[in-house]
């Protein structure tokens, strides 16, 4: 804990030289003030084509916006490669950086450099260009017993280079990433009913975490990735359930006759949030890990809260308010309860390691698309590059 | 971080060993993850280097390049294989409720629920008490009860509203006298709808709960 300390300390005291450098106000204190954060103008040139586009996009969803060099306060030159090079002034022209990214290929490069001017231009956010998601995809075909038939996808966090992970011609759902490994959890169909699997994206092996009669589903794994929590009904009523990361010792957290749904927990590990809902209408209730009494959080008077999701940094909750019909919107509430803050259409939002960018599902004429949605800005991107209808974006982190 | 990666792994293996599940560990068909891009470039990137270092800023402010994929900036995986093995041998912790399914015996019995609503209507409750008449008639069957929604609900919501539809049932099969050990649940969410339209004329045949009968004298023979 106490190293834990240290290490904020010395990220705090690196970002506030940084923002006494540059002359900026961090985002942090943008956002404690309760302004909505403001789109930082940026130039671009030398750049054509795929590197063009994706450092556009990269900046875009990073709180960027692009426009001519005599409105920018940031300037961005460079050229395409090989390698992509990049040189970033501020206003007044001094050099803030300027290097050269080999290896990779061009899209990678641009990557890497849009991370670089995320660091150098927004005091204390991390870049999040070369991260991954995890997902469902609805190929469009019906299975055995009429089945929609869901697999569940890797992509790069932009929508390229998307992976087909599983292929069961079957319902796979709810995927969960275990932090910081390349272990991805889900729930499938394949043995004829639902089963969560832990399945090692080194070696391609699944294993059976969770198989009990009735609901299972939710997995969520603890930061420090040594627990899981679960959605399991074995107990009469859908409860909350917390174990170890292989589905031993799953003991019962929440033991209510509402239903509960869609764990997350704190980034201490502490606390898990969760949806709980009875006899139409949902709500979300924090409770310690461990077991103890739910407390609901308030959202400031928002009915229908469902799909919370906690932000990494421990600040936010994000979560789906369900309107009646198919009117979904997702809003941000501060981690310890207060006023709700709406922040466009979607449903289904999973933090980027940036605690500001959530990826969102969006509804369009019957199908579902992913959407990157700034939590400050309420800017929104669409990840277009992927076909079929979308759904339960996991952010790896 | 070496100590989860430890953590990790130790319960990996645990995993594999309590569950018994005969995982073959060596991949089958190494599949790069990303893809080798198009102009055969490596995926590995290298780290990034000055082109030109402008007035004030050295390379010790701290803005490090981003090195390529390493645990912290990207859980990003390099390497990423398919499943190596069919999970159809997956074993089950309660057997009865798989094998040959019979979904038409009780086809006429599927009970339909109001928008939003886990509770049986007063107009459906005869089909329940007609399963609980045919289990207690046919001792050997095993019941597994499909909860459905209709799309108009998150998907994590969705998932618990089908649940609860199907424990509703469940009860009252219980409350019927049929014993607890016979009947399953299962939630299909809007996974399975029975009319795929976008209107309250599917969605009314969407939000029902479906009888499923294994095993026994009722999935044989019938």
């Amino acid at each position: 804990m106490e190293k834990a300390l240290r290490g904020w300390l010395g990220i705090a005291m690196t970002s506030l030289a940084a923002c006494v450098a540059l002359g900026q106000t961090t985002f942090d204190a943008i956002v404690d003030g309760g302004k909505a954060a403001e789109l930082v103008p940026i130039s671009l040139s030398g750049y054509t084509g795929e590197v063009e586009a994706t450092l556009r996009f990269d900046l875009e969803v990073a709180g960027f916006t692009v426009v001519s060099p005599d409105r920018a306060s940031l300037v961005l030159v460079g050229k395409n490669g090989s390698p992509v090079e990049g040189t970033l002034q501020d206003k007044g022209r001094r050099t803030l950086f300027a290097r050269a990214y080999p290896g990779g290929n061009a899209r990678l490069q641009a990557h890497a450099l849009a991370d670089d001017v995320v660091t150098a231009g927004i005091p204390g956010q991390k870049g999040i260009a070369r991260t991954k998601i995890a997902f469902k995809l609805e190929p469009g075909r019906r299975g055995a017993r009429g089945d929609v038939i869901s697999e569940i996808y890797l992509s790069d966090y932009d929508g390229a280079n998307p992976f087909q992970l599983t292929q069961d011609g079957t319902i796979n759902r709810s995927p969960a990433w275990q932090p910081g490994l390349k272990t991805l959890y889900y729930t499938s169909f394949k043995p004829g009913r639902p089963c969560i699997f832990s399945h090692d994206l080194a070696s391609g092996a699944r294993s059976p975490v969770s198989n009990y009669n009735g609901m299972n589903d939710g997995a969520a794994l603890s930061p420090d990735g040594s627990r899981i929590a679960l959605v399991l009904s074995r107990s009469g009523s859908p409860d909350i359930w917390v174990g170890s990361v292989n589905g031993s010792g799953m003991r019962q957290v929440t033991k209510t006759r509402e239903a509960e749904s869609s764990p997350c927990w704190s980034p201490d590990g502490r606390m898990l949030c969760f949806a709980s809902s009875e006899g139409g209408g949902s709500r979300l209730m924090v409770v310690d890990a461990n077991g103890g009494t739910p407390k609901a959080l308030a959202t400031g008077g928002i009915r229908g809260a469902t799909e919370p999701d906690w932000s990494p940094d421990g600040r936010w909750i994000a979560f789906t308010r369900m309107g009646r019909g198919e009117n979904f919107e997702v809003y941000r509430v501060p981690a310890g309860g207060g006023e709700a803050v709406a922040l466009g259409a979607g449903e289904d939002p999973s933090w980027a390691p940036n605690s500001r960018t959530l990826a969102v599902v969006r509804r369009k004429g019957g199908g579902r698309k992913l959407s990157l949605l700034d939590a400050f800005t309420k800017q929104a991107k669409d990840l277009k590059t992927i076909s079929g209808s979308c759904g339960q974006p996991s952010w790896a982190r | 971080m070496k100590q989860f990666l430890t953590v990790g792994w130790t319960s990996m293996l645990a995993a594999a060993l309590l569950l018994g599940a005969g995982c073959k560990t060596k991949p089958k068909n190494l599949t790069a993850f990303p893809a080798t891009d198009a102009r055969g470039g490596s995926a590995e990137l290298g780290s990034a280097r000055p082109i030109g270092v402008g007035p004030g800023v050295g390379s010790g402010t701290g803005l490090g390049p981003g090195a390529g994929f390493g645990p912290g900036t990207t859980a990003g995986p390099t390497n990423i294989t398919p499943p190596t093995e069919p999970m159809d041998n997956v074993p089950l912790p309660t057997d009865p409720f798989t094998g040959p399914e019979d979904r038409e015996t009780l086809k006429s019995n599927t009970v339909y629920f109001d928008f939003d609503k886990s509770t049986v209507k007063k107009g459906e409750q005869a089909k329940i008490a007609a399963v609980a008449d045919y289990l207690k008639a046919h001792q050997d069957a095993k019941l597994q009860v499909e909860g459905h929604c209709d799309e108009r609900g998150t998907e994590g919501y969705n998932l618990a509203l089908g649940e609860r539809r199907a424990l509703a049932i469940r009860e009252s099969l219980i409350g019927l006298g049929v014993p607890a050990a016979n009947i399953t649940t299962v939630t299909l969410g809007e996974s399975r709808p029975a009319d795929v339209g976008h209107d309250e004329s599917a969605w009314s045949k969407n939000r029902r709960a479906e009888f499923v009968l294994f095993g026994g004298t009722a999935g044989a023979v019938r």
